[in-house]
């Protein structure tokens, strides 16, 4: 359900994971670098790519290897007519189950046949290697056999090849829950608000629009505005690591704040003007907000309770005396 | 009423970076190893069920589809368990289940942890900057613990030092480190204050199997069983007003609820030594006190006295524990069969003398899920 006044939010999750591919797909992989294609025996068939185990029983295979193609038969295909950025190719193209010559098993793979009226069940076709190779599915396509020139002998004598890249990406987009564009709307315009358990009475900072342990729904009618200020009630000092996307190098503290008002202290709360040393549960602090027209409410999502870095400068002492450690028991975490 | 169940089979791979083998490889190493112990093929196997933590640690989504035929599951049963952490643990229950229930004779149950593919704390924080990381996260529980019961910081370094010095004894270990000391663990870098980067676990590549059996099979060996003598799993949210994540409830009901099936009533007495899941070295005394083998306030003096050394009165994690190897996924299924070896006896350099009746368990997420289960040398030990 769109809402009004806050675009769906768009994530962006990627990661540029590894392989190690074992001796049977690394034999296979090695062979595509080369510009050969592998099949392996495993009983009376021979499987493409090859596998380390027999798909039927499970029962250990050792490599028995086979080369199959460089033609092959198209036993089914769909045309692509939309490529999306992950595609093999920019222009239309067809995605085919493909049995290589000298093989029992086939394989999806890329075909690049112009038009879908050219594509076939049945048709034959044959491979082509691409001139750089690194050894991956990716190094190669196929084109209709009458297309296709005998490809180049295969090159020998690389290392052989053991892992793999596999960058992944998923981009979505996810429109705000309706308790949650009133939370945000709100940090927008300064104003933190939670929503008030009409079972229990307690206040939850944000609220999830049901209340978790009640199992009862929470409207906009049990909306609750809560201060900007509160008690420090759990912190945690992160000294970070490093990963793919990580922008963090030097340590701060995350706290947890118990907003007064609040039942639910908000997490994952950036620290970085309070030195470690002065920092303690049961401080009492207060939020000094960015500017209206500065305020970013992109690091939140429907789920985390982090973010709040994009609306709030920095949390100051509010000078007040502690407050009783023992009083947060109830609250605290 | 349940079918009694055993374990008859048990396999597991070393615990490392495991460049040389594919992630089925890996899978398939603990599932053969587990059959050839129990004197099988994957054709005497009637459901397998598969345990791994979050898709996002290796990015790939549904496993148990992917794995099928790896796994000898053409045609059979197959599913997926997943509770953070906790799912070693999980799995094996799981796959207790199916034999308790009688639709299954012979169950195998397989998890994995391929951490070298990816990294866990870009995955856990949802692949954004600034992720707080598991210790990050159990840091501020630990002062916590700390502050309640008074125990000295020195506790923590001594269940990092005795965790280490039982991986020397276990050549699955990932960890091995000879010289360690008090002073090595206490002058290791601090990660999350009070946790130093020895009292921290590794980045763990591993998978590990059980074959889980009806009474009458695992009786006809070839194996000497492990009796699953009683399970239990809770569960409860992260995060709630009056919530306490240093000892939450549903550990305190899981251990309950596993001691009341088994009909034990003084734990620390009546079992013989335990497999905790301890990923930071404070997790063994406060579950130690979690999981009521003390009073509240009194594990760290456990801990203190030695008991719980290899050895002592009540050896926990005598394999050297999730502090010595993490192939997450896994880890909870390894606490559970390195106690299934202890009651077998075939726990080799790292075995409790006269181990009769282990505990294995795990626990997951923001220390919100559990799973428990207790296993013995007899079905029913008679426990005075």
């Amino acid at each position: 359900m769109p809402q009004p006044g806050l675009p769906p939010m768009r994530t962006v999750l990627e990661y540029p994971y590894t392989r190690t591919t074992g001796p049977v797909i690394g034999a296979f992989l090695t062979g595509i670098r080369d510009g050969r294609l592998l099949g392996g025996r495993i009983g009376a068939q021979v499987r493409c790519p090859p596998l380390e185990y027999d798909p039927g029983t499970g029962a250990p295979a050792d490599l028995d290897p086979v080369e199959v193609g460089p033609c092959g038969t198209v036993s089914s295909w769909t045309w692509v007519r939309e490529p999306t950025a992950s595609h093999p190719f920019r222009h239309p193209f067809a995605f085919a189950l493909i049995v290589p010559d000298g093989a029992s098993t086939g394989f999806l793979h890329a075909v690049d046949a112009g038009g879908p009226e050219r594509m076939s069940t049945g048709m034959r076709v044959t491979i082509r290697f691409k001139e750089q190779r690194a050894g991956a599915v990716t190094d190669f396509w196929f084109v209709p056999e009458e297309d296709g020139a005998e490809p180049a002998p295969p090159v020998e004598g690389g290392e052989p090849v053991t892992l793999t890249e596999q960058p992944l990406s998923l981009t979505y987009t996810e429109p705000y829950h309706p308790h949650r564009v009133r939370f945000l709307t709100g940090l927008l315009e300064g104003v933190v608000t939670g929503q008030r358990s009409p079972v229990t009475g307690k206040v939850y900072v944000p609220g999830r629009g049901y209340d978790h342990l009640e199992r009862t729904l929470m409207t906009e009618e049990h909306d609750v505005v809560v201060a900007d200020r509160g008690t420090v009630s759990s912190f945690t000092e992160i000294t970070p690591v490093r990963y793919h996307g990580q922008k963090e190098t030097e340590p701060y503290i995350r706290a947890s704040i118990l907003l007064d008002g609040s039942d639910s202290p908000i997490t994952g709360v950036d620290i970085r003007t309070i030195p470690l040393a002065e920092f303690r549960v049961g401080l009492r602090l207060r939020a000094v907000w960015k500017p209206e027209g500065e305020r970013d409410i992109s690091a939140f999502d429907n789920r985390s309770t982090g973010g709040w870095e994009g609306v709030i400068d920095r949390w100051e002492p509010t000078g007040e005396p502690d407050a009783d450690t023992r009083a947060l028991e109830e609250h605290a975490f | 009423m349940a079918r009694p169940c055993a374990v008859v089979g048990i396999g597991q791979t070393d615990y490392r970076r495991r460049l040389e083998v594919s992630l089925e490889g890996l899978v398939r190493w603990a599932a053969l190893e587990a059959l050839e112990d129990a004197g099988l093929t994957f054709a005497d196997i009637d459901a397998v069920v598969i345990g791994k933590a979050p898709d996002l640690l290796e990015g790939v989504m549904m496993p148990e589809l992917s794995l099928a035929d790896a796994l000898g599951a053409v045609g059979k049963p197959i599913h997926r368990v997943h509770t953070a952490g906790s799912v070693g643990a999980a799995t094996a229950i799981s796959g207790v289940t199916m034999v308790e229930s009688g639709r299954y004779d012979r169950v195998l149950v397989v998890c994995y942890e391929k951490q070298s593919e990816g990294n866990a704390t870009w995955a856990l924080s949802g692949g954004k900057s600034g992720g707080q990381g598991a210790g990050g996260t159990f840091a501020p529980w630990i002062r916590s613990y700390i502050k309640r019961s008074g125990a000295p910081e020195h506790i923590g370094w001594q269940v990092a030092v005795k965790d280490r010095r039982n991986a020397l004894r276990n050549p699955h270990a990932h960890l091995r480190i000879p010289d360690i000391s008090v002073e090595k663990v206490k002058e290791s870098p601090m990660l999350w204050e009070p946790l130093h980067f020895l009292e921290s676990c590794p980045s763990s590549d591993g998978a590990a199997a059980v074959v889980l059996a009806s009474e009458d099979l695992a009786r006809r060996g070839p194996a000497k069983p492990a009796w699953v003598i009683a399970h239990a799993k809770r569960s409860e949210y992260a995060s709630f007003p009056g919530r306490d994540p240093v000892r939450p409830r549903a550990g305190v009901d899981c251990a309950e609820a596993l001691y009341r099936k088994a009909g034990i009533t003084d734990p620390l007495r009546q079992i013989d030594c335990a497999e905790l899941y301890v990923p930071f070295s404070w997790y063994e005394p406060m579950w130690l006190e979690g999981h009521l083998l003390t009073a509240p306030g009194e594990g760290w003096k456990l801990t203190d006295s030695g008991a719980t050394e290899l050895g002592g009165s009540f050896p926990v994690n005598p394999s050297g524990g999730v502090l010595s190897s993490n192939p997450i996924g896994a880890s909870g299924l390894v606490r559970c069969l390195e106690a299934a070896r202890q009651v077998r006896g075939t726990a080799g350099e790292h075995q409790v003398e006269g181990a009769r009746v282990a505990l294995g368990h795990a626990y997951g997420g923001a220390a919100q899920y559990f799973a428990m289960w207790l296993v013995g040398s007899e079905l029913r030990p008679a426990f005075a």
